[in-house]
């Protein structure tokens, strides 16, 4: 077996998000909860504010009416290449893998929840409770997630287990991974393809492209986290004549 | 103390048996499994995983994830050319649908009226069923929802062959849209936007982005529209901020009932500034008496409408000077007494811009392949309001009911449910029971559409052919125990077949599809080419369906339409009640994002999925103006009171500034009773559809179910929603300039944004501002 | 004022040992009574294991709160230990004596209460060994050397061990009279624990010299232990109001501030319930409430510091932190019941001789301090997480639920029942300390004052 030193790996896995086309439509939200087994938020989740999303979309107003705009933003773990949440977990269940993801692995979080408090983006999300799904709704569950137990965080994976499918698949048909042949659940839904995945290792993957866009941006820029995610600004066509707020 | 070794390893095992015992005492069995499976080829799950190609009941092409014959993933199929690979917030739904667990399980019967509700076999359904179609020779009615294509072809056939009739139920229907694309270009089809080739767009009344028609569709073009090497511009009328609305460039707040007279307006300007060729003013004003269109100049309007001048004076420049422009609408500016008017007044924009049939303008669609049915809306409330009168009389003996909540979904006025208890034998195929099951004598399991066969001819088409093929993908989900199973499901189509026996000319939707698939093959042409008409349908299957993109509307000759547009008719907003203490709103209904009209409301996902505006999931809210809330003393949570002439909804207010200070907005979907719509649906929200006074289109005796006015007051105390945003202030609002949301003027780069945001915080710090 | 009682050797073990050769009236009752509560906190703990701990009111950006808070309380009140018995023995403060074995009974009951919270708080702590020792269970990982949260269970155990030692080996010559004094399984169980001690010239030597070592060992685990409970949090970037570098000696100047007024606490209650006026007398706490000026000023200084320097970046999300913490309901109150209880009732009132020497203002004013110290670690831990980074769309907010506050009660039980219980066992003021201090004190005439003098302990 190769161990993960030897692993030296020829990608490097980032998304691209551009803001303008993104409508707050939600796709990307469900079916990241369908792909990942995430645990449903019900409606005692909402109140007791522990509702899951491993991508989320916050809405932001601008201004007030009738010079009003309500902004959207999709934010999942960003994968940050320096990682304020892996440094803080005294178990190494949460860490930086050779493919530029921040991986986690379940089975050896003990549950402290520091990682989230390090997270400046709060995109770590912990199992109060012992997700249940009624069994007839269980056929659902993806059979390549682990469902998480109680007491352990969880994050955005960058669907990690599409992948490994997508390289072992090029791998035993022999041909060479193309730029597009692996989507997350997320970029695969997202319908105004506001949300692009892809090596930034192959120069001419869309994000590698995306990446020299000048609308790049990243979010908390001045923490230094580095992340996979870039996103490309929101324009605004009216002159920026509608204002941010204080 | 000196520890030996010999003590060291004493002491030591004597903790490790401590945490054994810990353990054995402490965990969950099952904790012990996890694993992860995230770098170890050994954890990939073995087992054939296939994906296979079907078509959604909302006409989007969708791949399946199967795996041992259940249903793991859907997404979007990227052969199809409505959706291209991309899928909706409640594509993903049909899995919880597929595995409900209160999925109905066999087919149930009431014997008489008052009493319960008694499991039967099959057999003794079909026969009952097939009894009751024969009874009713000559009085029957089949409602769905609106369905085309096959489908559409099968129930009309099965109706007529019983001399029935085959009704469409949807509670916000398209009727008014139908007859103003009628009216304009003589269209029988919803044409197609083409939004990604315009450079300017300008739409009015419909959340198209969100729930209208084809989001999907759209958005996949919204994003080309975005991208690429031009950047669109976009202005969107609505009185309220619909995801549509908050997409736009420019967000024109036009009350409810005025968007003819907005689109007008924005015509007069262009008209009299000369901003397009003469030959398109020409067309536009050929029906118009002269001087009429100086009666719609935006200094006359603009109070009446909500729209300021400027307002109005840039959106006819934007529209005419950026080509090519398109302009279209519907939802909640048909949804009026003046409904046709503000439609038709809206698409007559078109003629003015001189893109129709044009690139980046409004293109037609050819007639369905062979003939299937191409188009489908519900039947107009006025429609409604006289066949349920023929129930309530008893003049209709047997109705059979598919998707159509007419309970749920129709005003009190017409009192759905006491028409249907007049009617003798009432069939509801359903998969959860809803409201208008509840008034039926044989309940049926219906088939969730990935165990269904079927043919699907999509509207608002492409611009030429599709037909998409639904077949099963899944096993019937079995009891893990008893290995039985778990829900004993029929498709609707195949029950009806069935009960018709030698009535219909066919025996099976499988067999129908298989035999329309060899017809497409025989024309030999379109998206699959193969030997002979096995493998044609082998292709067929493969890629969800078959087009041809050549085959587009020929017929028409845009140039010579010319503006309709000939007399004025302002919206006839409902009666209030006198005497009521409150403040008066205009209540505009829309469709939820994920719950839609309520079909999705009992699976658990469409429940949890956050509103994209508000964030409030599991519950139903109200909109209401921040400033205008202010003023009435109402804050988040609010309990208010929403009574209209005909009833009252107590609801939790939502204060936010994207809504027009005299119009309340609820969402529909919500309210299902005790015991309907499974156990994530029953007893939640309200149904506002229930307080909506019957106003009707004028043309087309449609539901004007944005013209209900209602007083608004404070009701007992408030309660935290369940919503996804924090509990920041009132209103969440970015806390920094350009975090997290960056924004730059066209052409600046985002370096240059954030020096310039830099700056602005320093101008803060040293207290310029 | 500042009298001193001679007292003879016989009058001092006979009223030291009152607590263990004769039972006091009130002591069965009231540790029956505590541990009535220490068990509805062990049922609390064992409900959280067994469902998870949604029973909490934790919420998503509040991972932590009163669990963490309490934590660090007890943490603090633990440097009670070595503030009292190192620093004071190794500048030999004279006037310590009666009071070092309770401080240090109370550095290492608080301890050991402390250690439960981050334990329970975890997610599953059936899996806490994989984090606090450093075994690798055959996975091929160790902890995680970089994390704080690594760091704390060596500092806190090397604390504790050092404390526990401290404290043994200024119990022996004590066991050593009890040993004496008893009989039957008593006696041999003092045999045991005296380990031989006999007071011969030797073993007072190595007595003195382990005691001294051991307070000279202990002084940088005074500067570390609070220290690295602070850096849990100041290493956390992420977290306005976590990340500054004060923090280190801002929480180890306040836990001496909640320890000290800690011992207060307990020297007062050690008087009412056992009568040992002769012992603590009021110039302790005339010393010790200097002492807590100097502290309090120093905590107070600190605070204002963490304060501005925060403020002064002036940034959106550390602005809306301090506005909240501040000035928004309910945190107002809590950050002004903080300030109140924490400084500006009890630091004013010890400026007077009258309140210094008030056994009761004594005990009422260190209770306050507690209040509000407790108070301090939640205003700094909660808002920061519920106001974290400029994404205003996470913000939310945590609600205290029924079950932590029960664990925060079962918290102060547990400290109080182990403490009576071992003044049941082993003499609360150490029997050779007091007569020591007789020996090595004498008067002095310093102009018309005459003041209790210290003879310096010989090598
Ligand atoms: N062909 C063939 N068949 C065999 C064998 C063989 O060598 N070859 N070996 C036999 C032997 S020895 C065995 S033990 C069996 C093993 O057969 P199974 O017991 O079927 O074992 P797995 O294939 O590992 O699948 C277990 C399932 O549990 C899921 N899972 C993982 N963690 C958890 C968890 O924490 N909770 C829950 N609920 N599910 C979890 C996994 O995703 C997986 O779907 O197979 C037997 N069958
Ligand atoms: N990566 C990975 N590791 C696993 C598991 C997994 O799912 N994935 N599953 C775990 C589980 S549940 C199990 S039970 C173990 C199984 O692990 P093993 O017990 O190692 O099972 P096998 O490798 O299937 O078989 C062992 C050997 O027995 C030989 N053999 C066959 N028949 C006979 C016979 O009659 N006599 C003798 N002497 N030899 C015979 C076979 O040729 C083979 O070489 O693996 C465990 N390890
Ligand atoms: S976004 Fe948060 S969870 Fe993801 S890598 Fe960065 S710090 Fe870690
Ligand atoms: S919660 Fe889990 S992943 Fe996060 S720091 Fe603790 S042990 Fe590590
Ligand atoms: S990449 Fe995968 S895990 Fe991450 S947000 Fe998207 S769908 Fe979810
Ligand atoms: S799917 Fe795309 S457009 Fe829709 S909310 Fe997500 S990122 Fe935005
Ligand atoms: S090889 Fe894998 S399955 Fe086997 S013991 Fe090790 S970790 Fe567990």
């Amino acid at each position: 077996m190769v161990t993960a030193a030897e692993r030296v790996s020829s990608h490097k896995w980032g998304m691209v998000v551009d803001v303008d086309r993104c409508t707050g439509c939600q796709a990307c939200v469900m079916a990241c909860q369908a792909e990942n087994n995430i645990p449903l938020s019900t409606e005692d989740i909402y109140r007791q504010k522990r509702t899951f999303a491993w991508i989320r979309v916050e809405r932001y107003w601008y201004g007030d009416f009738p010079d009003v705009k309500a902004r959207f933003i999709p934010i999942m773990c960003q994968h940050c290449e320096n990682a304020p949440c892996e440094p803080v977990c005294p178990v190494f269940a949460t860490y930086h893998n050779t493919e530029g993801m921040n991986v986690q692995i379940y089975n050896r979080c003990v549950g402290t929840r520091y990682c989230a408090n390090g997270c400046p983006y709060n995109v770590r999300f912990f199992n109060y409770w012992e997700p249940v799904w009624p069994v007839s709704l269980r056929n659902q569950l993806n059979p390549d997630v682990t469902v998480r137990s109680r007491g352990i965080m969880e994050k955005c994976s960058f669907c990690v287990q599409r992948i490994r499918r997508g390289v072992r698949e090029a791998a035993r048909d022999g041909h060479d991974l193309q730029d597009g042949d692996i989507g997350t659940a997320c970029t695969d839904a997202c319908p105004t393809n506001a949300l692009v995945f892809g090596d930034y290792n192959d120069e001419n993957s869309r994000v590698s492209i995306m990446a020299k866009d000048d609308r790049k941006y990243t979010l908390l820029d001045a923490l230094n986290t580095d992340p996979n995610v870039l996103y490309l600004a929101q324009v605004d066509a009216t002159g920026g004549a509608i204002g941010g707020h204080d | 103390m000196k520890l030996s070794r010999r003590e060291f390893m004493t002491l030591a095992g004597g903790s490790t048996v401590g945490a054994v015992i810990f353990t054995a005492c402490g965990v969950p069995a099952d904790e012990l499994l996890v694993e992860a499976p995230l770098d170890l080829p050994e954890d990939l799950v073995t087992g054939i995983d296939s994906w296979f190609a079907t078509t959604d009941d909302s006409g989007l092409g969708v791949i399946v994830r199967v795996m041992e014959g259940r249903a793991k993933k859907i997404a979007g199929n990227p052969d199809y050319p409505i959706n291209v690979g991309k899928h909706a917030v409640h594509s993903d739904f049909a899995l919880q649908a597929l595995y409900h667990p209160d999925r109905v399980e066999g087919p149930m019967r009431r014997r008489s009226a008052g009493q319960p509700l008694v499991p039967i076999s099959w057999d003794e359904a079909s026969d009952l069923l097939a009894q009751w179609m024969t009874d009713a020779d000559g009085n029957l009615a089949v409602v769905t929802n609106p369905i085309r294509g096959g489908d559409a072809r099968i129930a009309g056939d099965v109706a007529s062959a019983f001399n029935g009739r085959l009704m469409f139920f949807d509670p916000l229907e398209q009727g008014v849209l139908h007859q103003a694309v009628k009216t304009v270009f003589n269209q029988n089809r919803i044409p197609e936007f083409d939004i990604a080739n315009a450079h300017t767009v300008l739409s009015f009344g419909c959340d198209w982005l969100g729930t209208w028609l084809s989001p999907v569709r759209y958005s996949t073009k919204y994003g080309d529209f975005r991208g690429g090497d031009h950047r669109g511009f976009m202005m969107h009328a609505e009185s309220r901020m619909s995801i549509t609305a908050a997409a736009a460039d420019q967000w024109l707040t036009v009350k409810p009932g005025y968007e003819g007279d907005l689109a007008i307006s924005i015509a007069s300007v262009i008209v009299k500034e000369k901003l397009v060729p003469d030959a398109n003013i020409s067309a536009y004003t050929a029906n118009i008496p002269q001087g009429e269109l100086d009666n719609w100049a935006p200094e006359l309007v603009a109070d009446r409408i909500g729209v300021s001048v400027e307002r109005i004076n840039d959106a006819a420049r934007k529209f005419a000077g950026e080509g090519p422009s398109i302009a279209f609408g519907g939802g909640s500016a048909g949804a009026q007494t003046n409904g046709v008017f503000n439609l038709t007044a809206v698409y007559a924009l078109n003629i003015l811009a001189g893109t129709v049939g044009k690139a980046g303008g409004i293109q037609f669609n050819p007639a369905g392949s062979q003939d299937l049915p191409d188009s489908a809306t519900g039947a107009s409330f006025e429609v409604w309001e006289e066949e349920l009168s023929q129930w309530r009389a008893g003049n209709v003996k047997t109705v059979i009911l598919r998707g159509a909540d007419l309970v749920h979904g129709l005003p009190r006025s017409v009192d759905a449910g006491g028409a249907l208890d007049n009617v003798d034998n009432v069939v509801a195929f359903t998969s959860v029971l809803d409201e208008s099951s509840t008034h039926a004598n044989l309940i049926l399991p219906e088939n969730s559409y990935l165990e269904n066969w079927g043919l699907d001819v999509p509207e608002p088409a492409p611009g030429y052919e599709v037909v998409g093929i639904r077949q099963p993908v899944v096993n019937a989900p079995l009891d893990g125990e008893t290995k039985a199973r778990l829900y004993d499901s029929r498709n609707f189509l195949d029950t009806l077949i069935q009960a018709a026996g030698s009535r219909v000319p066919v025996n099976s939707v499988k067999e129908f599809v298989e035999d329309t698939v060899a017809d497409i093959f025989s024309a030999g042409r379109g998206s699959v080419t193969a030997g002979d008409a096995r493998l044609f349908m082998n292709g067929v299957l493969q890629r969800g369906g078959w087009w041809d993109v050549n085959a587009t509307e020929t017929t028409g000759s845009p140039s010579n339409i010319s503006s309709p547009i000939a007399k004025a008719a302002g919206p006839g907003l409902s009666e209030i009640e006198v005497g009521v203490e409150g403040h008066v709103f205009t209540l505009v209904p829309f469709a939820h994002q994920s719950l839609l009209d309520g079909r999705n409301a009992s699976t658990p996902w469409a429940q949890a999925t956050p509103d994209p505006i508000t964030t409030v999931a599991w519950s139903t809210w109200a909109e209401i103006n921040f400033d205008k809330a202010k003023e009435m003393g109402i804050s988040e949570g609010q309990w208010i009171k929403v009574r209209t002439t005909v009833g009252e909804i107590t609801v939790q207010a939502y204060p936010h500034p994207g809504i027009s200070p005299d119009v309340i907005a609820i969402p529909i979907g919500q309210g299902h009773k005790e015991e309907i719509g499974g156990r994530y649906a029953e007893d939640r929200g309200e149904n506002v559809l229930n307080i909506l006074v019957d106003k009707k289109e004028s043309e087309t005796g449609a539901l004007a179910w944005a013209a209900t006015r209602a007083v608004v007051s404070k009701s007992g105390g408030k309660k935290e929603f369940p919503k996804f945003e924090g509990d920041a202030k009132d209103i969440i609002r970015p806390a920094e300039h350009g975090v997290p949301i960056l924004i730059v003027e066209p052409g600046q780069t985002a370096h240059e944004a954030e020096e310039h945001n830099h700056e602005l915080h320093l101008r803060f710090i040293s207290n310029d501002e | 004022m500042q009298q001193r009682r001679i007292l003879d050797e016989f009058t001092v073990n006979h009223e030291l040992l009152r607590g263990n050769l004769a039972t006091p009236k009130w002591w069965l009752p009231t540790v029956l009574g505590l541990l009535v509560v220490v068990l509805f906190g062990f049922t609390l703990m064992g409900i959280m294991f067994n469902r998870g701990l949604g029973v909490t009111g934790l919420s998503r950006p509040v991972y932590w709160g009163l669990f963490i808070t309490t934590f660090v309380f007890w943490v603090g009140i633990s440097h009670a230990g070595i503030m009292i018995s190192a620093i004071l023995r190794l500048t030999q403060a004279e006037w310590r004596r009666p009071v070092t074995r309770a401080a240090e009974l109370l550095t290492v009951f608080s301890l050991l209460t402390a250690l439960f919270f981050p334990l329970i708080h975890a997610g599953r702590p059936w899996r806490i060994f994989y984090w606090i020792t450093p075994y690798d269970f055959a996975r091929g990982i160790f902890p995680n050397a970089r994390s704080p949260l690594v760091w704390d269970p060596f500092a806190i155990g090397t604390y504790l061990t050092g404390s526990t030692l401290f404290l043994y080996v200024a119990l022996l010559p004590d066991l050593g009279v009890l040993r004496d004094r008893t009989t039957g399984w008593k006696r041999s169980f003092y045999t045991v624990a005296s380990l031989g001690w006999r007071g011969n010239p030797r073993q007072w030597r190595l007595q003195t010299v382990a005691g001294i070592l051991l307070s000279a060992l202990m002084l940088p685990i005074f500067v570390s232990v609070h220290s690295i409970v602070s850096w849990d949090f100041a290493v956390t970037p992420a977290v306005e109001g976590w990340h500054s570098t004060v923090f280190a000696p801002y929480f180890v100047v306040g836990a001496v501030h909640s320890g000290v007024s800690a011992v207060v606490t307990m020297m007062a209650l050690m008087r009412w319930l056992w009568g040992w006026d002769n012992y603590i007398r009021p110039e302790h706490f005339d010393a010790l409430a200097r002492l807590l000026i100097v502290v309090a000023c120093a905590w107070l200084a600190l605070t204002f510091a963490e304060l501005i320097f925060g403020v002064y970046s002036l940034e959106a999300p550390e602005r809306a932190l301090r506005e909240m913490q501040m000035f928004e309901w309910p945190w107002n109150l809590l950050f002004i019941i903080f300030f109140l209880t924490g400084f500006a009732i009890p630091v004013p009132l010890w400026f007077f001789k009258r309140v210094r020497n008030n056994i009761a203002m004594m005990f009422w004013t260190s209770i306050l301090v507690n209040i509000g110290m407790w108070l301090e670690r939640f205003l700094i831990i909660v808002p920061g997480l519920s106001r974290k980074q400029p994404f205003v769309f996470t913000w939310d907010s945590y609600q205290v639920s029924p079950l932590e506050w029960g664990l925060l009660l079962w918290s102060f039980a547990w400290v109080m029942m182990l403490m009576l219980l071992f003044s049941k066992f082993f003499p609360l003021i150490p029997l050779f300390e007091t007569k020591e201090s007789q020996v090595f004190t004498t008067d002095v005439q310093i102009g018309r004052v005459t003041m209790p003098a210290v003879i310096r302990e010989l090598d």
